[in-house]
């Protein structure tokens, strides 16, 4: 796997992340984490188009047109597969996925590719709200299911000791490998990931997953623009033929 | 700021005060609910980041200490 592999890797992370934020934007606890929801949603999606925008500098755009057909074809965690149906998987996310997210564009940032140190930057200041965000919010209080799911999955996505992110760390692409990387997320959730075990032998190097599925079929058809169309009016030629 | 209170429970009301130039001083562009600052911070930025606000900063309510208030004059 190369490095504009995983820059795409966290392009659709964080599209996906920020459709899922987006959803929240009428039914989070309160106004104002409402508001929260719509701007976290709104960054990542912004974040998404500007790491897509980097692949073609990187010299490799891995995105075939299985993209336009096939969801199992985008590279997002399972956590993303399904609209979130609890608070507490949002605040899973916004706390741990969106920091490890964060933690890997710092690893860019101050890695030795100059486009990813240059264009990711600004990301490190909007992601800072997103931080205290989930913090605040995880220190209020959530179950143990959606967190757990989350630092598995974000450590997971990191990857295997030996892997590709290993190797671009060793060749300074990246400023940190999996064990850097994690222990970075630790860091700034002042605490330890829980006990996680990982089977790597199942682990797909290219979606960075560990288990199969897809994003829902309503969340695809949106983001290949087919549920634009069905709202969209008549044409001309559709209202000559009726 | 007004006599309007909508905070209940552990949450707590934070005054946003922010400017879009070096030259002229903070003023208030709204508040925020929230149980602690770190929220706030994060709720205030936002609620309040439509402008390019070279400054963006929050108070607690209850800090604010008053000398008079309308009517009172």
């Amino acid at each position: 796997m190369s490095l504009p592999d995983l820059v795409l890797s966290l392009a659709d992370n964080k599209q996906m992340l920020g459709l899922r934020y987006a959803e929240w934007a009428t039914r989070a606890p309160s106004l104002e984490a409402d508001i929260a929801a719509a701007a976290m949603g709104l960054d990542d999606l912004g974040h998404s188009r500007v790491l897509y925008g980097c692949l073609e500098p990187l010299g490799a755009d891995p995105r075939g047109t299985e993209r336009e057909s096939d969801a199992a074809s985008l590279r997002n965690l399972p956590y993303f597969d399904e609209p979130w149906t609890e608070w507490s998987q949002f605040v899973a996310a916004n706390a741990i996925l969106d920091t490890a997210f964060t933690v890997m564009i710092e690893a860019c940032v101050t890695g030795s590719v100059e486009v990813l140190q240059h264009r990711l930057r600004k990301m490190l200041m909007e992601e800072r709200y997103h931080f205290l965000h989930g913090r605040s919010w995880l220190r209020s209080g959530i179950e143990t299911g959606p967190l757990n799911r989350a630092w598995q999955e974000a450590i997971e996505w990191f990857g295997p000791p030996d892997g590709d992110t290993a190797r671009l760390h060793r060749e300074g692409k990246l400023s940190m490998g999996p064990a850097e990387l994690r222990g970075r997320l630790e860091e700034q959730m002042e605490t330890k990931a829980p006990q996680t075990e990982v089977d790597w032998k199942q682990w797909d190097a290219v979606r960075r997953r560990g288990r199969k599925g897809a994003i829902d079929a309503h969340t695809f058809g949106m983001l290949r623009g087919l549920e634009e169309k069905k709202y969209a009016p008549p044409t001309a030629a559709k209202q000559a033929a009726t | 700021m007004s006599g309007y209170k909508r905070v209940s429970g552990d949450a707590i009301e934070y005054e946003v005060f922010a400017r879009k130039t070096r030259v002229e001083p903070l003023h208030q562009v709204g508040s925020v609910v929230a149980p602690d600052a770190d929220l706030a911070m994060a709720y205030a930025r936002a609620t309040y980041d439509e402008e390019r606000w070279c400054e963006m900063a929050i108070v607690r309510k209850e800090d604010v200490i008053h000398l008079w208030s309308p009517g009172q004059a």
